[in-house]
């Protein structure tokens, strides 16, 4: 019987893994289409292009530890381990926007400028979201939310970097975000998977942590194509 | 609606098989860096022969359409027709030996030389490597809804055409860029000559084993992915396809000369379609079209080890991997044939045995050239 519940357990979170997977894998295709993104996989960045990019991110990225400390408030003490790793992505993220804005400016652009930039649409409607879900009671679908936010920094941020560094011809220092995001953002994988066992128990749960994972994805991809639409 | 069998297989491989060291005595040399390349590709993509429809002198020994219906000829020699039975041919290619008309009409023809086929349907298939999986599914919807009784498929590659020196030469300059280089370079080193072929019929074998065809899924992911392989237009163009060969104001002389008659590969792109593909399979694992654990075969092209590593460690990274014991490949004996790749491989398979009534064996055609992604169900069955 124990067997049983264990043995079905996995199973569940095999389905969410695959279900992320594949959230992930359409989120790389729709963001292969968004314009800038094309545009640097072409090779046709232009420097203007890059800091409308940094422009653009800042916002949501200041509001993204903001967010992940909400949730991690509305966690209960039943599940402790999960509020203490809420609250440790908090910390690694709310201080990433400094970064951007050193970059911001070593490209050319000034402090005031990214900091008075309004959100653009698509971000209004990511955060908007964000705060949403993590305003909910033990918000663990966020795991989904943060399944896509870890692998944007593990997977596509260094790409980015990378090929933006080489068109641009810049130095390190200027595309240190990106860059930095790649470095340190290692496949937390095995972490994730303790911590779907520890909360997803039925199917619903699954469509739940992957649907909001589909979510993000798009709201994000939304928020690159809604580059400076504010 | 009739269910539908591959009743057998046949390959052709022109001549020799070619080791590494004789490579660029019959591709002939471009220059220092192409050998210098030559050696890093090969250790990745872990080939150790092929072969080639053509001598050291560079003179064509076949043609694509004569290897095609060799494979076909043999094909049909292993099942229990005669050539005059078949009514469906189907053809899958890269690209034919002549601009027109079809490939299908040319392996016809070839086929009919002997006076043994008599006028049938025909269709021909225009891709890369995933072209053999779309005759496949033609021939397999054909026969299923009763428009034919026994069908030909084939897929077959003269990839050396592209490879010798004097296609590269009229716009040598074009290589100096890195990316295009390499972009030039692996497909070099990585494909090479072939043909097979399948007999496909709505009634299994009378003897011998036969594969039942459970289902074929083919998808395109080129509403997202930019073009990865080409030929018809300068790699530093190729996103700009109305600068393509055929409109170049100086003919095709012009068009060499700028580089648009080069086969290319973006290799970074590449990377990106892998992740595509697998996300396509672990959505028919969702849906419950695949099982992991309950397929007992798979056959799975790709064009080099390193590919496969790659294409692995996504598997396993999304619990869906399939044990590497059950993967069947003749890519390091028999090289990277394209469209023929699959073919070949179930025709050593079905010979070699091997297998029992009730397996399940899961064939994947991965395409680079616009991130096409096809999957054959099969199952085993002893008539």
């Amino acid at each position: 019987m124990l067997q049983d519940i264990s043995k079905r357990r996995q199973e569940l979170v095999e389905a969410a893994f695959r279900g992320l997977a594949i959230a992930w894998t359409d989120f790389e295709g729709q963001l292969e289409q968004v314009p800038v993104i094309r545009k640097l996989n072409r090779g046709h960045l232009q420097i203007g292009d890059y800091r409308a990019l940094l422009k653009n991110l800042r916002q949501q990225v200041v509001d993204g530890g903001c967010w992940i400390a909400r949730a991690a408030s509305h966690v209960d003490a039943d599940h402790f381990e999960i509020r203490s790793h809420f609250m440790k992505h908090a910390v690694t993220e709310h201080r990433d926007f400094q970064m951007i804005e050193a970059n911001f400016i070593a490209c050319g652009g000034t402090l005031e400028e990214i900091r008075s930039a309004p959100k653009n649409i698509g971000s209004e409607a990511l955060s908007a979201f964000m705060f949403h879900k993590a305003s909910q009671p033990n918000p663990f679908a966020l795991l989904g939310a943060m399944f896509m936010i870890e692998g944007l920094g593990s997977r596509k941020a260094v790409e980015w970097g990378a090929a933006i560094k080489e068109q641009l011809g810049l130095d390190d220092h200027q595309v240190s975000f990106m860059l930095y995001h790649g470095a340190h953002d290692d496949d937390h994988l095995d972490e994730l998977e303790t911590h779907l066992a520890m909360t997803v128990h039925d199917e619903s749960d699954v469509q739940d942590v992957v649907r909001t994972a589909r979510i993000v994805g798009r709201l994000y991809a939304l928020q690159l194509e809604e580059l400076d639409h504010v | 609606m009739r269910d539908v069998y591959i009743n057998a297989a046949g390959a052709h491989l022109p001549g020799e098989a070619v080791g590494n060291d004789r490579m660029a005595a019959i591709l002939g040399e471009i220059d220092d860096q192409s050998q210098r390349l030559g050696r890093l590709i090969l250790r990745q993509n872990r080939i150790e022969q092929r072969h080639y429809a053509m001598d050291e002198r560079g003179e064509a020994l076949d043609t694509n359409a004569g290897m095609a219906a060799k494979a076909a000829r043999a094909a049909v020699e292993a099942s229990d027709l005669d050539l005059s039975q078949i009514d469906y041919l189907a053809t899958g290619t890269t690209q034919g030996d002549l601009l027109v008309p079809g490939h299908a009409s040319a392996v016809h023809a070839a086929l009919g030389a002997g006076n043994d086929i008599g006028p049938i349907e025909i269709a021909s298939f225009q891709s890369v490597c995933a072209s053999s999986m779309m005759a496949a599914k033609s021939a397999f919807m054909t026969l299923k809804c009763g428009e034919a009784e026994a069908a030909l498929v084939t897929g077959s590659e003269m990839s050396s055409r592209w490879f010798r020196p004097g296609f590269y030469r009229p716009a040598l300059d074009r290589l100096e860029n890195r990316d295009t280089r390499m972009a030039a370079e692996f497909l070099r080193w990585t494909l090479s000559d072939g043909a097979g072929a399948l007999v496909m019929q709505s009634r299994p074998r009378r003897r011998g084993p036969s594969f039942r065809v459970d289902w074929i899924r083919l998808v395109s992911l080129a509403d997202r992915f930019d073009v990865c392989m080409h030929a018809g237009i300068a790699h530093e163009d190729r996103h700009d396809p109305v600068r393509c060969w055929s409109h170049h104001a100086d003919g095709p002389r012009g068009a060499a000369a700028d580089g648009a008659i080069m086969l290319m590969q973006d290799m970074g792109l590449l990377k990106r379609i892998i992740r595509g593909w697998v996300g396509e399979y672990l959505a028919l694992i969702d849906r419950g079209a695949i099982v992991p654990s309950a397929v007992d075969h798979v056959l799975c092209h790709y064009s080099a080890h390193s590919l496969r590593e790659e294409i692995i460690r996504l598997m396993k990274a999304a619990g869906a991997m399939i044990d590497e014991e059950k993967w069947f490949t003749n890519l390091y004996s028999k090289g990277n044939t394209g469209s023929a790749a699959l073919f070949i491989m179930l025709e050593e398979f079905m010979a070699r045995g091997g297998y029992r009534p009730g397996e399940k064996i899961l064939c994947v055609v991965p395409e680079s050239g616009r991130a096409v992604i096809s999957f054959m169900m099969l199952t085993v069955e002893e008539a």
